[in-house]
């Protein structure tokens, strides 16, 4: 360990070393002497760890460093691109105006997030209370993927500091405005259904009972605002059918956005459940995985027959598999996403192994992530190499982007150790 | 989970009521498919066009003044895309493409020796890129913010910079690819042609058919344009005409025979029609003109989603509660009514 | 013959008139034509003793614009030409003799030098009602033309006139005019258009005639390509203005007075053939040519432009390959672009391998080992290890 006192002085060095040493904790550090009496217990509340004690989450490891260094340098240059420009911090331009944000942090953020309001639906509406127990985790995993998305289109735009001109400017024919109004909706709902943690642990036991009472209209409210905007992060290429390829553009791809969605939904809750279970010193549920995997089966199945169907009303199957370079991409993202991931759920074998589950979970996010790309940057590319145009992002665009994910995974560990995630964990 | 039934019956059937309700002035937000009553434009003819562009340098200097698509505070020449020397960058503009300090350029088709006009073999033409001002644009149904709008009157698409929030969605929407943006800038605008709407008041008209000499760019009202556009394909080729210079009804011509078109007049289905048409010696295909861009106007495309939008809330809200009914039912028999 | 002997016999033939007299005769042919006095005694010599290549020059329906054009020329100067370059035989305008002297030197030129002359005609050739608008000595220029033409060994067409009509062939054309080569269609003409040419234009034509005993490279129309084989349009020094849409829109406006392009005020420069911007006229600096000072170029050497289109009609644009600064309408490049491509396989290749990879290594998984443990195995594992 770097014995930090020699660069910063005995006093703060010795926190530091203490800290990083994870002698000193932050829940040894006394707010009200800062804070005064009423904030500095507020702050004293929520930084006691004790709830995570039995997971064993230690905050400063060598990953979260690096975690930590790339949001550093994120934050750069993001503070870069609000200076100097969209086109100083990245390599878009007028022929290929969305790339790696859109395409990646946007679309795919937003995806990955769709895990929330199926789970959230599943406890509190049609009252599986199996789901119960990886429900706060699951909208904390949302609502740090909305956070990531909300964060990179606030910076992807051109006049950031005004970002929330849609909220009150409407242009009800835009289907953006549309995301733009779901999203800051959706986020106040997942906050509104994360809250109950918080007031448990804050002990505020009023507004935990307040909640309590509009659960169920704002699941509701999330659940038709995340059909929504999961719906029309596709109906954003409905308008240039001339220049999305025949092979990913319909009128139905508000449907496949959709689908696909809640298929990676399932499996994202999934793949967090059982990583959780393989960091933290936690017992991820064993009827939980399953049924979740059930459900990308049956979800899988369904997907994939509408773009078996798109095929073959649209372009041909023949298009699939003419080797060209989209065709190419378009098999991958099908393959890996969805055909291997049906094959191998389909047996009982597979269904019934958490670590097979595990594997099968991966591949269907890496295929919808990929999905997500097609559409949002490799797929117009046909049509915009016809008229002179190339992209490929900057090492910024990749920074940034490579930040946001950090942020998320470090928010999520940072609630997983202050907040009580896993309700069994305190039992 | 405490919820009196008459509580939330209540609650679902006014949000119902709402809903409807509210899709009465939805309907009317829904973009227009008509031709405004004094829809102006241009005709733009590639085979009366000699490529000095003199429409390129006089829309700069005409739209960097005050209310001008060019024009920013503070400027005290019009935006020029390559360095000069001190003083002199204007002589040195040489763009290549539009951008977002061009709003109009005139580019070539070169094919082979390209020796003879208008020719698609061994030929070349030129040709005026800029925004067509469709009768239903893609990139006013898409803004967000409502940045970009269509005068109901005239016709034209325009924009105001203080509602827009960057985030290019106009710049994908557009079939023609016009919308171009000030990538170089913190604060950057969208940029494209607004047909010089700000000298109307001043009864003057679009810069680049002012100031063209062959009258390859006029200006006048569509449906004029569109007459004079398909009599000029009924003139059999080498025919003198006296073609109109700078406007449609102008009494300044010039005679000169008439050259071979190719492909009828653009624009007037194309994206659900535009308000600028063109005429050409050679395919538009040829010139950047996609054959895959719909006959019809491309919002249609998104508004087949969003009328849909309340509805899915009332669906969810519906099915939602019933559902809900349904699966707490047992709790409901044990619980408190 | 030495040229003593020569001058001898000529003043014999001149009716004995003395040696004296006859330098004397010559110096003031000299001063006539503008020219240093020893250029007498030059003269003299030159016409004792023609070893220079004879050239006949028959003049129709001209203005003698042509042979003022070729009196104006400096390299080489009239008297270095028809002196020591050329045995100018007969030339209407510049003969010394006239009448039925100058027809009888003419007729014996050609006897003696049948099939080595260069024949140069300046005007058209009127060819209605038997070209009876054009005589000379009592002859049609029709009948003279053809004639004559059989026996030169190289033609050449000065001027618009004779190259394809010029003014005198301009709307109705009452007299039927054509040019030489319409006439004379069974031999090459060379061709120099131009109301005037630039006398250079024709000098370096039979000079270079008179050196290589070969006519230079012509195009289709008879025109030398060193001359014509570009527009004026290509090479004038206002094109620049043209290019950035700088017009005169009326004489003595801004522009006009800036120098602005002439092309709305007519200027035919895009559909003329012809190398005015480059040599200019006069020898007198630069500018010296229509445009250059001002007037736009009604193009004069152009069949079918000069004489027959307004003066302020707007010219078309003829075969001309566009400048390389326009940016090109459709690049139209198939495929996918190099970036993205890149980007995509990138892309694509850590999807394949991540998921490959995980493939590999999480299928094989045995139940029970890894996260697929039974409720409470870990329990009884760490027991049975504390064991």
């Amino acid at each position: 360990m770097i014995d930090t006192s020699r660069y910063v002085g005995q006093k703060l060095g010795g926190v530091i070393n203490r800290f990083m040493a994870d002698e000193y904790r932050l829940s040894d550090i006394d707010a009200t002497r800062f804070a005064g009496r009423k904030l500095g217990g507020v702050i004293n509340k929520l930084l006691d760890d004790s709830p995570s004690k039995d997971l064993g989450i230690k905050m400063v490891t060598p990953f979260t460093l690096v975690l930590v260094a790339l949001l550093g340098l994120a934050a750069v240059v993001g503070a870069y691109r609000l200076v100097f420009g969209i086109g100083a911090a990245s390599n878009l331009n007028d022929l290929w105006p969305w790339g790696l944000w859109i395409g990646f942090d946007v679309l795919g953020g937003v995806a990955m997030a769709a895990g929330a309001f199926l789970i959230a639906a599943a406890v509190y509406i049609l009252n599986w209370k199996k789901y119960k127990c990886i429900a706060r985790a699951s909208i904390l995993n949302a609502f740090f993927g909305y956070l990531l998305a909300a964060i990179s289109i606030t910076l992807d735009i051109g006049r950031s500091f005004v970002i929330w001109h849609p909220l009150v400017m409407w242009q009800i024919n835009s289907v953006m405005f549309i995301v733009a109004l779901h999203l800051v909706l959706y986020l106040t709902t997942l906050g509104t259904e994360s809250s109950p943690m918080v007031f448990e642990k804050l002990g505020w036991h009023r507004a935990l009972h307040f909640v309590s009472r509009i659960m169920v209209g704002a699941v509701m409210f999330g659940v038709a605002l995340s059909l929504l905007h999961q719906s029309s992060l596709g109906a954003n290429y409905l308008i240039v059918p001339e220049k999305l390829s025949p092979l990913w553009y319909s009128h139905l791809l508000p449907y496949h956005f959709l689908v696909s969605a809640v298929m990676l939904g399932l499996a994202i809750v999934s793949f967090e459940t059982l990583l959780t279970g393989k960091v933290f010193n936690h017992e991820p549920p064993r009827e939980v995985v399953e049924g979740l995997a059930r459900g990308v089966l049956i979800i899988g199945a369904v997907y994939l027959v509408m773009k078996i169907v798109h095929l073959v009303t649209g372009p041909g199957i023949g298009a699939a598999l003419d080797g060209s370079f989209l065709a190419n991409l378009y098999l991958i993202e099908m393959t890996v996403g969805v055909i291997l991931p049906l094959a191998l759920l389909s047996r009982r074998s597979v269904r019934t192994n958490l670590e097979r589950i595990f594997v099968v979970d991966i591949m269907v996010i890496l295929g919808v992530l990929m999905n997500r790309m097609d559409i949002g940057v490799f797929g117009v590319s046909e049509y915009a190499t016809r008229s002179g145009g190339d992209y490929f992002p900057s090492y910024m665009e990749f920074t940034l982007t490579a930040g946001m994910i950090a942020f998320a995974i470090l928010g999520f560990k940072f609630c997983a150790k202050y907040l009580p995630l896993f309700p069994e964990s305190h039992q | 989970m405490a919820i009196s039934r008459r509580g939330f019956l209540k609650g679902v059937a006014g949000s119902g009521g709402l809903l409807l309700v509210s899709g009465v002035p939805l309907a009317q937000a829904r973009m227009s498919t008509e031709l405004p009553p004094q829809a102006v434009g241009l005709l733009y003819d590639a085979t009366l066009c000699i490529g000095c562009k003199s429409c390129m340098v006089n829309c700069k200097a005409q739209n960097s003044v005050p209310g001008g698509a060019l024009y920013k505070k503070g400027m005290k020449a019009p935006p020029y895309d390559s360095k000069g020397p001190k003083g002199y960058e204007g002589i040195w503009d040489a763009p290549q493409e539009l951008t977002g300090k061009t709003l109009s350029i005139i580019k070539v088709y070169k094919n082979g020796t390209a020796e003879k006009k208008d020719t698609a073999i061994n030929g070349y033409s030129f040709f005026k890129q800029q925004c067509l001002h469709c009768i239903s644009p893609a990139c006013v149904s898409v803004c967000p913010a409502g940045a970009f709008r269509k005068d109901p009157v005239n016709g034209s698409v325009y924009y105001l910079a203080e509602r827009c929030i960057g985030c290019r969605y106009c710049q994908l929407a557009c079939p023609f690819g016009v919308p171009r943006y000030e990538w170089d800038s913190a604060w950057p605008e969208v940029r494209k042609c607004q047909l010089c709407r700000h000298r109307y008041a001043d009864g003057k008209y679009a810069a680049c058919a002012e100031f063209c000499p062959t009258g390859a760019t006029i200006f006048g009202k569509v449906v004029d344009l569109r007459n004079e556009a398909r009599y000029r394909l009924t003139l059999k080729p080498g025919t003198e005409y006296d073609f109109p210079l700078k406007t449609v009804d102008s009494e300044e011509k010039s005679r000169r025979p008439v050259a071979g078109y190719v492909d009828g007049v653009y624009g007037l289905a194309e994206a659900g029609g535009t308000q600028n048409i063109m005429l050409s010696g050679v395919s538009f295909e040829l010139l950047g003109f996609r054959k895959r861009i719909p006959h019809f106007d491309l919002p249609s495309l998104t508004w087949a989603y969003i009328k849909k939008v309340l509805w899915v809330f009332a669906g969810v809200f519906v099915g939602g509660t019933s559902l809900y009914a349904f699966t707490h039912r047992q709790e409901k028999e044990a619980g408190h009514d | 013959m030495s040229t003593s002997d020569a001058l001898d016999s000529i003043c014999r033939s001149l009716g004995g008139i003395s040696r004296r007299d006859f330098l004397k005769f010559c110096s003031v042919m000299a001063v006539g034509m503008g020219l240093p006095l020893s250029a007498g005694a030059r003269i003299a010599g030159a016409v004792a003793n023609p070893r220079r290549p004879p050239v006949i020059w028959l003049s129709f329906q001209e203005c003698t614009g042509c042979v003022e054009s070729l009196l104006r020329s400096n390299h080489p100067s009239l008297e270095h030409l028809i002196l020591d370059l050329i045995s100018l035989d007969y030339s209407e305008t510049l003969s010394a003799a006239a009448g039925r002297q100058a027809e009888e030197a003419k007729a014996k030129s050609i006897q003696e030098n049948k099939g080595k002359f260069v024949l140069v005609v300046d005007g058209a050739i009127p060819t209605r009602d038997n070209g009876i608008y054009c005589k000379v000595a009592g002859r049609t220029a029709l009948d003279i033309l053809n004639e004559t033409a059989p026996h030169a060994a190289a033609i050449v067409a000065m001027g618009s006139c004779a190259s394809w009509g010029g003014v005198a062939a301009s709307g109705p054309n009452p007299t039927g005019a054509k040019g030489v080569p319409e006439i004379v269609a069974n031999r090459t003409v060379v061709t120099i258009p131009g109301c005037p040419p630039n006398p250079y234009n024709l000098l370096s034509t039979i000079l270079y005639y008179v050196s290589f005993n070969k006519l230079p490279e012509l195009d289709p129309q008879g025109r030398p390509k060193f001359a014509f084989s570009r527009l004026i349009h290509e090479n004038c020094e206002r094109r620049p203005h043209f290019d950035a849409g700088r017009f005169a829109e009326q004489f003595g406006d801004g522009l006009h007075r800036k120098g602005g392009c002439l092309y709305k005020l007519g200027c035919k420069g895009p559909e003329t053939y012809a190398n005015c911007p480059t040599v200019l006229f006069g020898d007198t600096g630069a500018g010296t040519w229509p445009v250059g000072v001002g007037h736009p170029c009604f193009g004069c050497a152009e069949k079918g432009v000069g004489f027959s289109t307004p003066l302020h009609q707007l010219a078309t644009l003829k075969e001309l390959t566009p400048p390389v600064f326009f940016g090109e309408a459709f690049p139209n490049k198939p495929g996918v672009s190099p970036g993205i491509k890149t980007f995509a396989a990138g892309t694509a290749g850590v999807v394949v391998g991540v998921a490959g990879g995980a493939m590999l290594t999480g299928l094989g998984a045995k139940k029970g080992s890894g996260l697929d443990h039974p409720h409470g195995q870990d329990e009884k594992d760490a027991r049975d290890k504390e064991e």
